[in-house]
């Protein structure tokens, strides 16, 4: 199947991690131009690294969830023009709900619910004035099973994701539409680091008994955005290898 | 073209209405059934004709009720208070609003004309 894209500006949002670089080249040879954001050095060195043969093909553009100002800088930088958006962004605070600093807490949720929040809002209008726009977030199972220590990070993915799909009930009859994705584990990033000390128990749990990669990610996110996913709005897809579904 | 002439222009746009329908003294929800939805893209619209930050709180006097609720508990004048929190919007005008209010949503297109006056700095 040859999917169809309504749009070419996408917008990926953590766009240094590994399944949001697979996201890009997948992109950009679907003929979308990706702009991906970083939050350091790093990152940016990074993207420019596994993306060194799409050189023109991509911006990559700064973004730091605790600074507003680049949130400013950012929608300036790219003109107002936006047809999807995707969303890997997610700072992580592993802590016990009773044991956390109570100043990380508000600085957390702040960086992960309420500037997210602002970002829905500008990327929300820049797609209202084409009345265009496909919204993806990446959530992740943890939002609906966290595990012992992760209930900052389950409470801020479950709030994000109630702003996206108030976006998709709210704007869809304008042709903007979301969708969550709820990964499992994936060999990338938080997933690597987790299985490095608990494969065995989690593959125990998880019936297809392995990690998802960042490639089946990157082509669920790209099935997504084109407009045979479009019947998708507001709502929360899993994709866990059934990790969820039993007991 | 003039302010009101631009609004009326998105308007009948949006709305899906016939520019005859328009005038500075038309409410835009009692009379021209605009939803929130609505406003949002009169919001985006303004912004992107007139190229200044909408506010869509204070242009759509969302808080309206909310305000005249918070000048009576701490027992202030209705108007003055108003008149504070809605700067673009002439003494009389908040007259009228706070005489009006059993009537309905009391927006008018002359309160945005006001806003994007004010905006400019025309006022």
């Amino acid at each position: 199947m040859k999917l169809k894209f309504s749009g070419k500006r996408i917008l990926i949002l953590g766009g240094s991690c590994e399944p949001a670089v697979f996201l890009a080249e997948y992109t950009i040879k679907a003929g979308l131009f990706p702009i991906l954001t970083y939050r350091n050095e790093k990152g940016l060195k990074k993207i420019s690294k596994k993306l060194y043969s799409f050189a023109g093909k991509y911006e990559s553009v700064f973004l730091d969830f605790a600074d507003t100002t680049s949130l400013d800088s950012m929608f300036c930088r790219i003109n107002d023009d936006l047809d999807f958006l995707v969303d890997f962004a997610h700072g992580n605070m592993e802590s016990l709900v009773a044991s956390a600093n109570e100043d990380d807490i508000c600085r957390y949720f702040a960086e992960n619910i309420s500037f997210r929040a602002k970002i829905l809002k500008r990327a929300g209008r820049v797609m209202l004035k084409k009345r265009n726009g496909r919204l993806v977030f990446v959530s992740s199972s943890a939002a609906s099973r966290p595990n012992l220590g992760q209930g900052f990070y389950a409470a801020a993915k479950l709030a994000s994701e109630a702003l996206y799909k108030n976006l998709g009930l709210e704007l869809g009859c304008r042709g903007i539409t979301t969708v969550t994705l709820r990964p499992g584990y994936i060999d990338s990033g938080r997933g690597r680091r987790y299985m490095q000390t608990h494969e065995r128990e989690t593959c125990n749990i998880t019936p297809i008994k392995r990690l998802l990669t960042c490639k089946e990610v990157a082509e669920t996110i790209l099935f997504f955005l084109s407009d045979s996913a479009c019947g998708f709005n507001a709502t929360e897809i899993s994709m866990d290898g059934g990790l969820i579904a039993g007991k | 073209m003039d302010i009101f002439g631009n609004i009326k222009k998105i308007l009948v746009e949006l709305l899906d209405i016939k520019e005859e329908k328009i005038t500075p003294e038309t409410y835009i929800i009692r009379e021209l059934g605009a939803e929130s939805i609505d406003f949002l893209e009169l919001a985006v619209a303004l912004n992107s004709r007139f190229k200044i930050e909408i506010d869509d709180d204070k242009i759509f006097l969302e808080k309206l009720r909310l305000y005249l609720s918070e000048a009576e508990q701490e027992n202030k004048d209705a108007i003055s208070y108003l008149a504070e929190k809605f700067p673009f919007l002439s003494v009389e005008r908040i007259k009228d609003i706070a005489a009006d209010l059993d009537e309905g949503p009391v927006l008018k297109v002359k309160d945005i004309i006001s806003y994007i006056s004010w905006r400019q700095g025309f006022v």
